[in-house]
């Protein structure tokens, strides 16, 4: 299935609800529905805020791919800007002690909640993250 | 248009200065949080409880802001905890170290017994 | 897809949803509308209501206008306004909905002897949503535009 909506927050609370239907749909046992949910949000939130670059009047585009044990989910923004993660991931520590950026964490929740997440090669300049969730923990 | 759904207030049961949060905890959800914590560290509160109510969506951003407000809690000598997190977000805030800095209780009754054996 | 209006502050957003012809889905547009509906500040009942014609109208699509044909979309489209929400469905099927079967109320008792038994679907639309219109879509096949009013 193919979700479009308004790239500003908020709206990721309905591709949330749409795309943990979906995996419901599949068969997807509940705990990891939630597990989609948190990642999915946090992912569209990158490409609303940084794929996008907060820019109004653009769109976020999520497409699902349901297959008898897991799904692929892709989120395609404009790609106003190119973004990476930045490789480090700091600790809780570090946040507390002022030494990093309290935000941030988003990637590295998505990579412990679902089984393999990245960015997939891109000719069209806009930034496509890929999604794999297996319907039983594996 | 999608934006506010949170509603916070404050009250006091048994020693403990209670948050109760309602809704979804995101960017947005700042102010609300900062003031509130601010408001019960003025009234002089040693031990404060965050308590969720099964939120169904607590984002990055929002733990973010509860970061900053375990900064504020090691800097003031309080304790805090943490009420009424579904398992799923139990799993999240441990993944992210906050449960080293924040007691994580199933519900509020168990909070307030919580804190006052660690007062004992 | 924002629409500006003068004083260029945007006044719908949109957002839109392709499914699968195949019964069950209806549910993700069911829990995507609900989602919506919810946070625009409709109440339980109008929620309900909404989920209600919005499974109608997908199952007719995957149904009657797809007819099941899973290569075939059902195309929903969710534009939310500051006192309304805009509610499309439609098919990519080539069966034309006959416009005559849109309209008059179902009795139980023609039920009875009728091959469809169904027009009830049709029928529940109209008595739940606050404006329902039946068109062609913009591919070809059957469309219904409903709208609900969000009383503050």
């Amino acid at each position: 299935m193919e979700l479009s909506f308004p790239s500003e927050l908020g709206y990721e609370k309905v591709a949330r609800e749409a795309v943990a239907a979906f995996a419901r749909r599949l068969g997807c046992d509940r705990e990891r529905v939630e597990d989609l949910k948190t990642a999915l949000g946090e992912a569209c939130i990158n490409a609303i805020e940084h794929g996008n670059g907060r820019a109004p009047g653009l769109r976020v585009d999520v497409s699902c791919i349901g297959a008898d044990d897991h799904l692929e989910i892709e989120v395609h923004d404009q790609g106003l800007k190119r973004y990476e993660s930045s490789g480090t991931i700091a600790s809780i520590d570090l946040k507390l002690s002022g030494l990093a950026p309290l935000r941030g964490m988003g990637l590295m929740m998505i990579a412990q909640l679902v089984d393999e997440a990245g960015f997939t090669e891109s000719v069209d300049g806009r930034n496509h993250f890929r999604l794999v969730l297996y319907f039983r923990k594996i | 248009m999608l934006e506010d759904e949170l509603s916070v207030s404050t009250r006091e049961r048994g020693g403990v200065a209670i948050i109760d949060l309602v809704g979804d905890v995101t960017t947005f959800a700042e102010e609300k949080i900062n003031s509130a914590y601010t408001q019960v560290t003025g009234q002089g509160a040693k031990h404060v409880l965050l308590n969720f109510r099964q939120n169904d969506y607590i984002n990055s951003a929002g733990i973010a802001i509860l970061i900053g407000i375990v900064t504020e809690v090691n800097r003031n000598n309080q304790k805090l905890g943490v009420s009424g997190l579904s398992q799923h977000f139990q799993k999240i805030f441990r993944m992210v170290g906050l449960a080293q800095y924040a007691d994580i209780y199933q519900d509020e009754d168990e909070a307030i017994k919580g804190f006052a054996a660690a007062a004992t | 897809m924002a629409s500006p209006n003068s004083d260029n502050e945007p006044v719908e957003r949109i957002i839109e949803l392709r499914l699968p012809s195949r019964l069950g889905y209806e549910k993700v547009a069911m829990d995507t509308a609900s989602s919506l509906a919810r946070r625009m500040g409709f109440g339980g009942d109008r929620v309900e209501a909404l989920r209600t014609a919005i499974a109608e109208a997908v199952t007719n699509a995957i149904e009657h206008g797809n007819e099941h044909d899973s290569d075939m979309r059902v195309l929903v489209m969710l534009t939310a306004r500051p006192d309304e929400l805009v509610v499309s469905v439609a098919d990519q099927g080539r069966k034309q909905l006959d416009q005559q079967q849109t309209t008059p109320t179902p009795r139980i008792e023609d039920a009875f002897t009728k091959q469809d038994k169904g027009g009830w679907g049709i029928w529940l639309i109209r008595e739940l949503m606050d404006e329902v219109e039946f068109t062609t879509a913009p591919s070809g096949g059957n469309q219904v535009r409903m709208v609900i009013h969000l009383e503050r």
